[in-house]
């Protein structure tokens, strides 16, 4: 019973730290107390993200006319819905050059989080395990 | 809102002016070293900055020097082809 509900502890545990990981960049290695990874990913995927939008502005987070690349730029933050939502229902619209260089930054920085997400999750799993083996 | 911050917010709402020009594949450079610098960073246990700033530089030379050894494969294949 009590292997049941630390494993069920665990598991949520994870949880919360995938959903800070992708709520905020970095605030998922915040939360297993790694401050100089979590500063880091903040930075520097914020600063992604932002030069994206600064190129192309935020007409390059369209839900509508580039659902692929939405996917990837999403994996920011949920915040990225907002946005997406002010792109479609205020009609902002980008094309060309300064497009293509706006998505490329904001879904790799997307893409860039996915990965530190799955990092800090592994990590928290890693040090949960080490610490039941001790 | 005061005016300084909307400025900032009205300089996200209107796109840079980016000539599709050789120069522009400049703008690679500082998505290599974001990539390099938060690949890096999940991948060291511990961050020391001078060791981090190595590791950091060798992946972001190598990604860089990959790309412009593909680059000119691509050249030298479409010359083939073209000529």
């Amino acid at each position: 019973m009590t292997a049941r509900r630390s494993k069920e502890g665990h598991i949520a545990f994870l949880l919360t730290v995938g959903l800070l990981a992708w709520l905020v960049p970095g605030a998922g290695h915040l939360a297993i107390k790694e401050n100089k990874h979590a500063a880091i990913i903040f930075v520097t995927i914020v600063l992604t993200f932002a030069t994206g939008l600064y190129l192309g502005s935020i007409a390059v987070i369209d839900p509508v006319g580039a659902k692929p690349w939405y996917v990837a730029q999403i994996m920011n933050s949920p915040m990225v819905a907002g946005l997406g939502h002010l792109t479609r229902t205020s009609g902002y619209r980008v094309y060309g050059r300064p497009n293509e260089i706006g998505q490329i930054y904001t879904s790799i920085a997307g893409l860039l989080n996915l990965l530190c997400v799955v990092n800090a999750v592994y990590w928290a799993h890693l040090r949960r395990t080490e610490a039941v083996g001790d | 809102m005061s005016s300084i911050a909307a400025f900032i917010m009205a300089s996200f709402t209107r796109p840079e002016n980016i000539s599709v020009n050789p120069q522009s594949m400049l703008w690679l450079l500082p998505l290599v070293a974001a990539i390099a610098i938060v690949y890096k960073t999940t991948k060291l246990p511990k961050i020391k900055a001078a060791h981090f700033v190595k590791e950091v530089t060798i992946l972001f030379g190598s990604i860089v020097v990959f790309m412009i050894v593909a680059a000119l494969v691509l050249y030298v294949v479409a010359w083939l082809i073209t000529e």
